[in-house]
């Protein structure tokens, strides 16, 4: 059995544990240099607030409804993530970390009431970190997802699904008669990998709710459509198609992460490794035409060796501007990782994560601004220089050309974004955390 | 949470040397005593937060000073904790009075806060430890 744990709109779930006024009021957490919004509470969900809808369209509420924006504080949510994430590994044999805010855990050969697992797993991340998260268990990670939509949306709406499913579902406990009727009352376009370019088309094609795709003709709909709508029939069937850390069947975020063989305690060698996924996810990062708004490293020790000091830091590098240039991502990756290595212990994972990405032709469009410190501009000049790298790497095999001594070259990333509505980084600046009244 | 800093360049000839000398914690097996790991029990639940005001004096605690705050500590009368009241974060002893909990302050002048209707609190989390600056 699979779970997939993720934190209820996570970047403000992040302000509000350390800003009470921010309860039962509409927030939504905005873009780079506050474009778009792209976290949303629930209140500002009920006021009609889009997902990714620029900022300038909903500014009106702020007055009309008291909506509340705040600017992306990533230091912030990614030190949050990395307390929620190692209390999650904790749980079961094996952790993806999926995104900033999600993971899967494999709970292969353990024979236990699953249901009650997710229960104290929700309830030590709320009590611990005060972060709410939905937790949903399924037989492939397809169902997993699943379960986490139902379990997250049975919280939110009453009434929209049986209420015992509500914040921690296991569709395992659910008879398939049960389970047919939560696929029923379940839009097609919920389930992973099933884009909004997809949804229409199967739409059109009949297939409406989850149920109906479940018992499509998964073969028939991989000649028409392509073999990830194929994979995704047979994970609703409850056939395996997808391992730990099998690359997603789609791509809405970015990230590379390993666990090592043999424990990893020097420096230098983390050094290389993160280099190393830096430069990958920045050609993942490429290839799909997307810039990045800052970088999450992560690095920690085995949390089931209990005989080891345990260490699992994390830390989150907020880029002046939106970018895919390797040598920037992987300056960036690198002073995370120096900002948070602790020599003598053994590490076992390492990780490195993109977040915020967005069509890099709007980045371009962006970079017209006056603003700019003189080193950012250029962008057309770089860009040559980045497809020349992956040109030269797809010609000679992976990393023949990669960036030398980058980690040397220092930049400015962490004070350059202009983000005027951003709280304090709590936990991760001393001059910034919570004053308490005595 | 505590994080510690790369050494910049201007120190690594020293660390250099200092390596081609061997580890001695390594070879006793001993690790130089760790504050983190002294006053941390739960990691992922311990938040640092900055006193203001002088209304806990008497529990040792003054303005100015850092708090070291465990989520993860279930709260009981006699802790000294963070509580949510209105939109403010507090910093009282939790106490029982009859059968309800009230946050009340060392400062005598300053009211208790009883937790009735338009009184409410919520508990965040247990101060675990207070540091302060004597001096530098």
């Amino acid at each position: 059995m699979y779970a997939l744990v993720d934190v209820n709109n996570m970047y403000v779930s992040c302000e509000r544990v350390f800003k009470p006024a921010l309860h039962g009021r509409p927030v939504v957490v905005l873009s780079n240099n506050d474009g778009a919004c792209i976290a949303r509470s629930n209140e500002a969900k009920d006021l009609g607030v889009q997902m990714a809808q620029p900022w300038f369209q909903v500014k009106h509420l702020e007055r009309s409804a008291g909506l509340i924006a705040l600017s992306a504080n990533f230091e912030l949510y990614g030190d949050m993530s990395s307390r929620m994430m190692s209390l999650a590994a904790a749980y079961a044999p094996r952790q993806e970390v999926y995104s900033i805010d999600e993971c899967f855990l494999d709970f292969e050969g353990v024979p236990t009431d699953l249901q009650a697992v997710g229960r104290d797993l929700r309830h030590q991340v709320l009590k611990w970190t005060g972060l709410p998260t939905s937790v949903g268990f399924g037989a492939t990670k397809t169902l997993a997802k699943l379960a986490n939509h139902v379990a997250k949306t049975a919280d939110r709406k009453p009434g929209s699904y049986p209420q015992p499913l509500a914040q921690v579902c296991d569709f395992a406990t659910l008879a398939p008669a049960e389970l047919d009727a939560v696929m029923a009352s379940t839009d097609v376009g919920n389930v992973w990998g099933i884009g909004s370019k997809t949804a229409p088309k199967l739409q059109d094609a009949g297939i409406r709710t989850v149920l109906d795709l479940k018992h499509a003709d998964a073969a028939a709909l991989g000649r028409r459509f392509s073999v990830v709508i194929e994979k995704t029939v047979l994970e609703l069937q409850g056939t395996r198609c997808l391992d730990m850390d099998d690359a997603p069947l789609v791509h809405q975020q970015i990230m590379c992460s390993r666990s090592f063989g043999n424990a990893v305690t020097e420096l230098p060698d983390l050094v290389e490794v993160t280099s190393g996924f830096a430069v990958r996810v920045a050609r993942r990062l490429r290839e799909q035409r997307s810039v990045a708004s800052a970088v999450h490293v992560f690095i920690r020790t085995s949390p089931h060796r209990a005989q080891d000091r345990q260490h699992a830091p994390s830390a989150t590098m907020p880029l002046p501007r939106p970018t895919a240039d390797t040598r920037i991502l992987v300056v960036a990756a690198v002073q995370a990782l120096r900002s948070i290595y602790k020599p003598g212990y053994p590490y076992a994972k390492a990780g490195v994560m993109l977040l915020e990405l967005q069509d890099d032709r709007q980045e371009q469009q962006a970079s017209l601004d006056l603003f700019d410190a003189p080193e950012q501009k250029q962008p057309d000049g770089r860009r040559d220089l980045m497809e020349t790298i992956d040109a030269l790497n797809e010609r000679f095999g992976r990393d023949a050309v990669s960036i030398a001594s980058a980690a040397k070259r220092s930049t400015h990333t962490a004070h350059a974004s202009r983000q005027h509505r951003r709280s304090p980084r709590y936990t991760t600046r001393l001059d910034e955390i919570v004053t308490v009244r005595a | 949470m505590l994080r510690e800093r790369s050494a910049g360049p201007a120190s690594a000839p020293r660390s250099r040397v200092a390596i081609s000398f061997g580890s001695p914690a390594a070879e006793s097996g001993a690790t130089r005593l760790d504050l983190n790991e002294i006053l941390i029990r739960h990691p992922q639940a311990a938040f640092l937060m900055r006193i203001t005001g002088s209304a806990m004096r008497e529990a040792g605690i003054d303005d100015g000073d850092l708090a070291l705050v465990d989520r993860a500590m279930d709260a009981s009368p006699g802790h000294v904790v963070i509580a949510i009241w209105g939109d403010e974060f507090l910093c009282r002893r939790l106490q029982r009075t009859g059968n309800k909990l009230c946050l009340v302050a060392t400062d005598p002048d300053v009211h208790e806060i009883n937790g009735c209707a338009g009184d409410r609190f919520e508990v965040w989390g247990v101060v675990t430890h207070v540091i302060k600056q004597v001096s530098g």
